[in-house]
């Protein structure tokens, strides 16, 4: 930090908050608020005469509430800059001065108390989101009395208890009599792998940071009894599962099975917890002097805006969603940005480097370039018919368009930040948008030629090019047979397949119509494939009232590497145009060429 | 409180209800039975409808 801090070629803006995002790759302007500080950083010394003097205590966040800091404090140990910042919100002396003990003690002269928040505003060609991730709080969790027992803590206490710099410094002891506990337990998937409460996915770092915290527990203090209560040791890293052996050498016990409640002696303040030992097949039961609990990580609380600010999306998991995870596993769906760090993913100390280092690299050379390759595939307008009703404002992923219904602005297309996934094509109502090189009268043409000869035998599937497309792939070079009448249609993304696509492919005769696309946590254009599932529950409804059995429309969300699930897909769906008699569609034919002269006639 | 969805599985005819989620439309729907992702939304029927 100390070497960002002091890079040439780094500006470091701490005590900021990023207020609006506009631009595109190359051309980024960021609104950034830098609050007031209230303490000239220049000028500090930190001599800490301040602090010393001020008369407002508060819990230190830094060290988990163990300690108390003042209203006027350093953040933390090494903080960089290494100035001292006042909270105004806790400080007695702003506006009347009712304190103004610091302003008076400060020979410096470095406090002010009419400093303002600065609005800084920046040009930047591309961006790397590192803002992280927050510890789960297992407050929810009350078999495990977190906060109602003084000597149940989480990890991140832990850390600050056995930390040099820490509240004791260093000194472990328990918070409840300040005596340096003898047993100690540690709980594992404190919110992790848990479907009910907390989160489904394993957080990755906390049993390497159990490992850690035994070893460094057994090397301070070697006649601590430690037990373990896990479902799984995850030691997959380089040199952890060594690391793993070690704790067990070192006499850490290790028991499979996580305690069902704690209680609590109130006379010594130890702790009582009974545990299925499913190793030994037996119920055990402790009484520890401290259990830690070891908690997962999630997504950040605070991360919505930003998140909206740079179009991004994220996984059901809540962290950001990168481009594709094997291919492009550091950059953001939106050109220009990159992702680094549990902003992704819950990941640890290497992992994170890495990925930063990556995702510097790949900044780099987007910069170092001077100019960036665009997909020639983006979305054109045709002025003269837009209505300017800005629908394709509102659906497109990546923020590329604009147009101003009030002032009857017609839509326009931004080519640096477009992807070309035709969302706004499908959506647009009055035909004003297209896709280069994947225009309406192009898919037209190719539903056309497909149902030319005996649609009835048809199935018509309109796949998403990275993944069933892809999956269609797989199945024919893994050798998997499927029923030979699929007739498929490539869209880059299946937010392309418009209404009339489905509507003209009954009209030519197709019994079944299958719509596929990615998966929603791998949707290649952020959330393109959310308005493809709400523009099929439209049509769903549009085929009920004009008297199609909605069944004859079918969706089916799948990756790339599901070969066999397009071939069961296929298979099932074979099964149904099967039922779909000549005489069902030579109705629909009927029912739609009606529809169509309707429509024109009231054109 | 928020009213559960009804949904319809258009592979496999299953009809089932799912609780109101927050995050519904991060989520993919998926029919319990057949595990295909064809699942609509049925619209409840209004008072007084045949």
């Amino acid at each position: 930090m100390t070497d960002v801090g002091r890079h040439p070629r780094i500006k470091l803006m701490t005590l900021s908050e990023v207020e609006n995002i506009s631009g595109y790759i190359g051309n980024f302007r960021v609104k950034v608020r830098q609050k007031a500080r209230y303490v000239d950083e220049n000028e500090c010394t930190a001599c800490n005469e301040c602090t010393d003097i001020c008369p407002v205590i508060k819990p230190d966040e830094y060290q988990m509430g163990f300690s108390i800091r003042k209203a006027i404090y350093m953040p933390f140990p090494q903080a960089v800059p290494s100035s001292f910042v006042i909270n105004m919100d806790e400080c007695l002396g702003n506006n009347p001065i009712a304190c103004g003990k610091c302003l008076e003690k400060c020979d410096k002269k470095c406090i002010d108390f009419d400093m303002q928040d600065e609005i800084v505003e920046l040009n930047v060609g591309t961006i790397i989101v590192a803002t992280g991730m927050d510890a789960y709080d297992p407050t929810e969790l009350d078999e495990y009395g977190y906060t109602r027992f003084e000597n149940v803590v989480t990890s991140l206490e832990f850390e600050r208890l056995i930390c040099v710099g820490g509240p004791t410094d260093g000194h472990f002891v328990r918070p409840s009599d300040g005596k340096t506990p003898k047993r100690i337990g540690f709980i594992q998937c404190v919110g992790s792998r848990a479907y009910k409460r907390g989160h489904p996915y394993c957080s990755n770092v906390c049993c390497m940071n159990t490992i850690k915290d035994s070893l460094l527990l057994k090397e301070h203090y070697p006649d601590t009894e430690l037990s373990v209560f896990y479902i799984d040791i995850r030691a997959f890293g380089k040199g952890f599962e060594d690391l793993f052996n070690r704790s067990k050498k070192s006499g850490v016990r290790y028991i499979r099975g996580l305690p069902e409640h704690i209680d609590e002696d109130p006379d010594t303040g130890n702790l009582l917890l009974k545990v299925e030992n499913t190793t030994a097949g037996c119920i055990e039961e402790f009484e520890l002097d401290m259990v830690v609990l070891s908690v997962g990580l999630e997504s950040r609380q605070d991360g919505d805006q930003l998140r909206h600010l740079l179009a991004l999306s994220q996984t059901s998991d809540g962290f950001l969603a990168e481009c594709h995870p094997k291919l492009m596993p550091v950059d953001a769906p939106t050109r220009g940005v990159f992702l680094a760090g549990c902003v992704e993913a819950p990941k640890d100390i290497k992992d994170s480097v890495t990925q930063a280092g990556a995702a510097a690299a790949r900044a780099g050379a987007v910069l170092s370039a001077n100019k960036v390759k665009l997909e020639a595939a983006v979305a054109v307008v045709d002025k003269e018919m837009c209505t300017c009703c800005e629908v394709c404002v509102r659906v497109c992923p990546y923020g590329a368009i604009t147009a101003n219904r009030k002032q009857k602005i017609p839509a326009e297309v931004t080519e640096a930040m477009c992807r070309g996934c035709g969302t706004c094509a499908a959506e647009c109502q009055f035909g004003a948008i297209s896709i280069r090189h994947f225009d309406d009268e192009q898919y037209m043409a190719q539903t056309e030629a497909a149902l030319e000869e005996n649609p009835q035998d048809k199935v018509i599937v309109f796949a998403c090019n990275w993944c069933s497309y892809a999956a269609s792939d797989l199945t024919g070079t893994s050798r998997v047979q499927y029923p030979p009448d699929a007739r498929i249609i490539r869209t880059m993304c299946s937010g392309r397949v418009d209404e009339k696509f489905v509507l003209q492919a009954f009209k030519l005769g197709a019994p079944i119509v299958l719509v596929s696309g990615c998966h929603f946590a791998d949707c290649h254009y952020i959330d393109a494939n959310r308005w493809t599932q709400r523009r099929m529950d439209r049509l769903w409804s549009r085929l009920e009232r004009l008297g199609i059995r909605p069944e004859r429309l079918q969706l089916e969300w799948m990756s790339a590497a599901e070969g066999n699930r397009f071939a069961q897909v296929m298979t099932e769906i074979e099964e149904m145009r099967k039922q779909v008699t000549r005489e069902e569609i030579e109705e629909t034919r009927k029912i739609l060429e009606e529809y169509e002269s309707r429509k024109k006639s009231k054109a | 409180m928020a009213k559960q969805a009804k949904l319809k599985c258009l592979r496999c005819g299953y009809e089932y209800t799912a609780p109101p989620s927050e995050s519904a439309e991060l989520e993919e729907r998926t029919c319990p039975r057949c595990r295909s992702n064809s699942v609509r939304k049925i619209q409840e029927e209004k008072k007084g409808d045949n």
